[in-house]
């Protein structure tokens, strides 16, 4: 899951490479005498998809909805789609697409009513009928909205936050309660959006195989700070963890061994073997090994050794 | 029309707000014609309508008022002291009266209460124009349903048991403007409860039993000059004593007025309270809605979520 990925095949706009769609320099803030956020660095570009990941209360949602135009920041730069979201007008907003996770609004709508209803207020809205087909809603179109499952419902969540061409989508959770196969599916639809149309999408998750599969790059907020912001692999790799070797040896007593270099390790197993190795397993840090030594890296209070990560750009 | 003069100062309220933002530096060049919010506005309005003449159950809740004021204009035969008007008239008058006045106090907050825990007021927020279509349709719905019980009241009662009817041009007037000026006095004012209030459980306890106690001091089920002078004053000062005398003033016979505490219809005095609690009403609505959109966000709703599930919780 670790590998590499391959360089982007989107192309990028001209004359727009130098203008992320999301930037924020030195974002702080305060509630009363809590400092939530301690400064945040952020640059977002087009068709990126970037994770945001963080324990509770690490000032993920704060985060995001100062982004979001939502809630004001005690102070700092941001620049989202090239506006201040705290003075984003109309035709702003009808760029941003929204997904959150306890939305139940608009029960007693039917939903293909209320996708044609949302289509309304946009410019150049998509096709309500082809977007209930995009997100596997056609069967339930004269459904209410009310009688539909949970899956379905973040569903349709989706094709509202897409409904107007959005050119950078905010997704909050947006797979909770979603079965193996839905959450694939969407999976698909998210990177359809990003690759295809070049849609930003900004992410936040619990869920760190999503993370994973979905983001271009994640950054890892832990009390209020960036502690680490890359690509999955390079994240894996700049965690101290260490690779675990596993395997059977011959006389049939199971071995593990913790080591920088899984390689030269195994190299030396077989060394010293006279045949195949049983049961030999190299196990690479992954991104949760990643995440669980920020996040007590944080509790141990050992803040001073972020090597330069905490700049997320 | 009752609609266009209502929704209209709500409109202002729209257009002043998007003019505040786009005031601001930083925003992009594409304006969004005020046109819209009017067109998703009504189209709004009219699905909302439509899902209310669906549901049985919230149907039913308007109807109440109409079924009531049947039962009272049939069993009540006696006069209004002092006058040769049948006091089931006075009764009929009064709850016409109170059903405006429960549209705007206690059914609008109530709605505006629910679709904001529900997330509606945020998703709109999130949408260009979304605000303003959300009020205008909420007017719409609003005027809608408080006219169309009015006039099947007073259709109903006048059909199944001789109710009072305008006599003449003049009445209709009369009737035309307390019905608008009385909805002025409750819609914003209502509004603006619905922008404070917590939540929807919470929300009915807090209006309910203000209300209960206007309608029995208000003069809208009997005369008010039964009750002592000082509450007689403490009730003046709310509007509906005076929407149902100024429908009094539109359905009863002049005569009637003997039964007055001031012996007349007070039209003028109807028209200046009225008045002040709209302008009331407008001065509380417009900021504290405003503020109400402004302080939604994702976090908030889940909050508000995670405390309504727990309250479930513990009641079931």
């Amino acid at each position: 899951m670790t590998t590499p990925r391959p360089t982007p095949v989107r192309p990028a706009p001209p004359g727009a490479t130098a203008l992320p769609v999301i930037r924020a320099r030195g974002v702080t803030m305060a509630y009363g005498d809590v400092d939530v956020l301690h400064g945040i660095d952020l640059d977002i570009h087009q068709g990126e998809v970037f994770a945001l990941l963080g324990p509770n209360g690490a000032g993920k949602t704060t985060t995001v909805e100062i982004l979001e135009g939502f809630r004001q920041r005690s102070s700092g730069e941001v620049s989202v789609l090239g506006a201040d979201p705290e003075r984003g007008d109309d035709a702003w907003r009808g760029r941003i697409g929204l997904v959150l996770q306890s939305w139940r609004d608009h029960r007693r709508w039917r939903v293909a009513e209320l996708l044609t209803h949302f289509a309304t207020y946009y410019p150049d809205p998509r096709d309500p009928a082809g977007l209930l087909d995009l997100v596997g809603l056609t069967g339930q179109a004269g459904q209410q909205v009310d009688r539909l499952s949970g899956g379905q419902r973040r569903r349709l969540d989706v094709a509202l936050g897409i409904v107007g061409r959005p050119e950078l989508l905010f997704l909050d959770e947006p797979t909770t309660g979603f079965d193996p196969e839905a959450r694939h599916e969407f999976h698909l639809l998210v990177e359809r959006l990003a690759r295809e149309e070049g849609v930003t999408v900004l992410l936040t998750t619990h869920d760190l195989v999503e993370a994973e599969r979905l983001a271009d790059r994640i950054a890892m907020l832990v009390g209020g700070r960036i502690r680490a912001c890359g690509t999955p692999a390079e994240l894996a790799r700049r965690a101290a963890a260490q690779a675990e070797v596993r395997w059977t040896a011959d006389d049939g007593t199971a071995h593990r061994e913790r080591t920088e270099d899984p390689s030269r390790l195994v190299w030396e197993l077989h060394q010293d073997a006279t045949g195949p190795i049983a049961g030999l397993e190299v196990r690479r840090p992954t991104l949760e090994d990643t995440y669980l030594h920020m996040v007590h890296r944080e509790d141990d209070g050992a803040d001073e050794a972020v090597e330069g990560e905490a700049q997320a750009v | 029309m009752k609609g266009t003069s209502m929704t209209g100062k709500t409109d202002e309220a729209g257009v002043a707000d998007v003019a505040e933002v786009n005031g601001a530096p930083g925003g992009t060049k594409r304006s969004r014609p005020t046109r819209t919010y009017w067109r998703a506005g009504f189209l709004r309005g009219g699905i909302e309508l439509r899902h209310l003449l669906r549901n049985p159950k919230e149907l039913s809740g308007h109807l109440t008022n109409v079924v009531v004021a049947l039962l009272v204009a049939v069993y009540i035969n006696d006069d209004v002291p002092g006058t040769q008007t049948p006091m089931s008239h006075l009764v009929i008058a009064g709850f016409a009266a109170y059903l405006l006045f429960q549209v705007g106090l206690i059914s609008l907050p109530q709605i505006l209460v629910t679709e904001r825990e529900e997330g509606a007021l945020l998703r709109l927020r999130a949408t260009p124009g979304g605000i303003p279509a959300y009020l205008i349709a909420k007017c719409l719905l609003v005027v809608v349903t408080a006219v169309g019980s009015l006039a099947l009241l007073l259709a109903a009662t006048a059909l199944v048991a001789d109710g009072p009817l305008p006599r003449g041009p003049g009445d209709w007037l009369t009737l035309a403007w307390v019905t608008t000026l009385g909805l002025l006095a409750v819609v914003p004012l209502g509004a603006a409860i619905g922008a404070v209030l917590p939540n929807p459980r919470e929300a009915l306890a807090l209006i309910m039993l203000p209300t209960m106690g206007l309608l029995v001091t208000s003069g809208a089920v009997f005369p008010i000059t039964v009750l002592p002078v000082p509450v007689q004053q403490v009730a003046s000062v709310f509007p509906l004593k005076w929407m149902a005398q100024g429908l009094r003033s539109a359905l009863l016979p002049d005569s009637a007025q003997a039964a007055e505490p001031a012996g007349s219809w007070e039209l003028p005095m109807v028209a200046l309270v009225l008045t002040a609690w709209a302008v009331i009403g407008f001065l509380l609505a417009i900021p504290l809605l405003r503020r109400a959109a402004r302080r939604e966000s994702g976090s908030r709703m889940s909050a508000r979520l995670r405390k309504a599930e727990q309250g479930g919780a513990k009641a079931s």
